[in-house]
C-alpha cells in the first residue's frame, strides 16, 4: 500500500465523502469542524447550555461535529499505524526545526497560543476552514470566499514575519 | 462530564442528520483522508503559506470544484438543501485574520486536530488544549461578543447576483478551481520523519 496519496485522490475523496454528508443518503448537512471544537470546549470546561447562551445556540450543531470529530479521530488512528505507518509521539514537525527553531518550549507555547487563535477566531468568524471554505466554498457562499481571502491572505504573511527566510536551493 | 458526553451522543441520534453510527462513519472516513493525503501535517498546512507544499491548495481546489457541482445538483434534484453560513462582517473577517494566524503557526486545522493527536503529535495536543480555551473564552464573553460581530449581510452565494445563470456561474467557478489546481506547480516538502523505514 502507498504510504500517502495524491492530492488529486485525495481531493476526489473528499469531494466523494462531502457528497454523502451533505444530501439526504447521508446526513444532510455539510461537514464542519470547529463548532465542535467548541462544543467539546463547553463540555471540558462544564459551561452547560441551560447557563451560557452560546452553548445552547450550537448545541445540535456542536454535537453532531463533536461525535464526527470522535469518528476523524479513530480514521486517523487508524490510517497512521495501518497505512501511513507514521504513528509515534513527536514533539516538533521537521519543517519547524528548519524554518523556525529546535526548541520544544518554543513549538509548545506557540501550538497553545496558535490553538487559541485558531478557535477563537473560527467561532467569531462563524466556521473554520472546513465550514467556510470546503463547505462554504462547495456552495459558493460568499462568507466562505470572504474567510478564506483573509485567512489564507493573513496567513501568507504572517508566515513571511514569523518563519526565517527559506533556503533557495533546493526546489527546481 | 460522561453524563455530557453521553447526552452529546443522545442530541446526534435525534436530531435528524444521520444516525450516530452513520456520523462516526463520515468521521471516520474524513480523519482517513486527511491523515492519508497527510493534510494533518504542519508541512502541509503551514508549508502551503510559507512556500514549501503546495499539496492543501491543490487538494482543496479539486474538492471544492467537483463538490460546488455535485451539490448544485443535489440541491437541483432535490436531494439537499444549501446551509450557507452567514457574513456578519466584523467576526467574520477578524475571526478569519486571527484564525490565519493560528493556523500558519500551528500548522493544523480543527478538522486535522484529532486526527493529528491521533498520529502522536504532542504539540497538536497542546493547540488543542489552546483551542479548548479559545472556544471556552469565546463562549463565556459571547454575550459581550456578539453585539460588535454585525453587520449582517445575510448568505449570499455567488450565483445569486447572476440569476438566469446559477448552473453557469458554478461550472465556470469550478473549471477555474480545477484548471488552477493542475496548473500550480508541484512541491513537495519530503518530511524524512515519513519515509524512514523506506529510505
Amino acid at each position: 500500500m502507498p504510504r500517502q496519496i495524491p492530492w488529486w485522490i485525495g481531493g476526489i475523496a473528499m469531494s466523494l465523502l462531502f457528497y454523502f454528508s451533505f444530501s439526504s443518503f447521508g446526513a444532510n448537512r455539510p461537514i464542519g469542524a470547529s463548532t465542535g471544537v467548541a462544543y467539546l470546549s463547553t463540555i471540558l470546561f462544564g459551561l452547560d447550555a441551560e447557563h451560557y447562551e452560546y452553548t445552547a445556540q450550537i448545541e445540535k450543531s456542536g454535537a453532531w461535529e463533536g461525535v464526527m470529530l470522535i469518528g476523524a479521530f479513530f480514521g486517523g488512528l487508524f490510517t497512521s499505524i495501518f497505512l501511513t505507518k507514521s504513528f509515534h509521539i513527536s514533539f516538533i514537525p521537521t519543517l519547524w526545526k528548519k524554518r523556525k527553531n529546535s526548541s520544544v518550549k518554543s513549538r509548545i507555547f506557540w501550538s497553545f497560543i496558535a490553538g487559541f487563535l485558531l478557535v477563537f477566531g473560527a467561532r467569531l468568524a462563524g466556521g473554520c476552514n472546513a465550514g467556510h471554505i470546503l463547505s462554504g466554498g462547495s456552495q459558493l457562499a460568499v462568507s466562505g470566499i470572504i474567510f478564506a481571502i483573509v485567512a489564507l491572505g493573513t496567513g501568507v504573511v504572517v508566515g513571511r514575519f514569523f518563519y526565517k527566510a527559506k533556503e533557495c536551493k533546493d526546489d527546481r | 462530564m460522561i453524563d455530557k458526553i453521553v447526552a452529546m451522543f443522545h442530541i446526534v441520534a435525534n436530531e435528524g442528520h444521520g444516525s450516530v453510527f452513520v456520523v462516526l462513519i463520515i468521521g471516520f472516513f474524513f480523519g482517513a483522508i486527511i491523515a492519508y493525503s497527510r493534510l494533518d501535517k504542519f508541512e502541509k498546512m503551514a508549508g502551503f503559506m510559507i512556500f514549501e507544499d503546495t499539496l492543501v491548495p491543490r487538494m482543496a481546489m479539486t474538492t471544492v470544484a467537483l463538490s460546488s457541482v455535485g451539490f448544485y445538483f443535489l440541491v437541483h434534484f432535490g436531494y439537499a438543501t444549501f446551509a450557507v453560513k452567514p457574513i456578519l462582517l466584523t467576526g467574520l473577517v477578524l475571526g478569519a485574520f486571527l484564525f490565519g494566524i493560528g493556523l500558519v503557526i500551528l500548522g493544523k486545522c480543527p478538522s486535522a486536530f484529532f486526527v493529528s493527536v491521533s498520529e502522536g503529535r504532542v504539540d497538536t495536543f497542546v493547540g488543542v488544549l489552546g483551542g479548548m480555551v479559545g472556544g471556552a473564552v469565546f463562549t463565556y464573553f459571547y454575550p459581550n461578543i456578539k453585539v460588535w460581530m454585525g453587520p449582517d449581510l445575510g448568505t449570499p452565494q455567488l450565483f445569486d447576483y447572476f440569476i438566469n445563470h446559477s448552473l453557469l456561474v458554478v461550472l465556470i467557478f469550478s473549471t477555474i478551481l480545477l484548471i488552477t489546481a493542475y496548473f500550480l506547480p508541484t512541491i513537495e516538502f519530503r518530511d524524512p520523519a515519513d519515509f524512514k523505514e523506506k529510505e
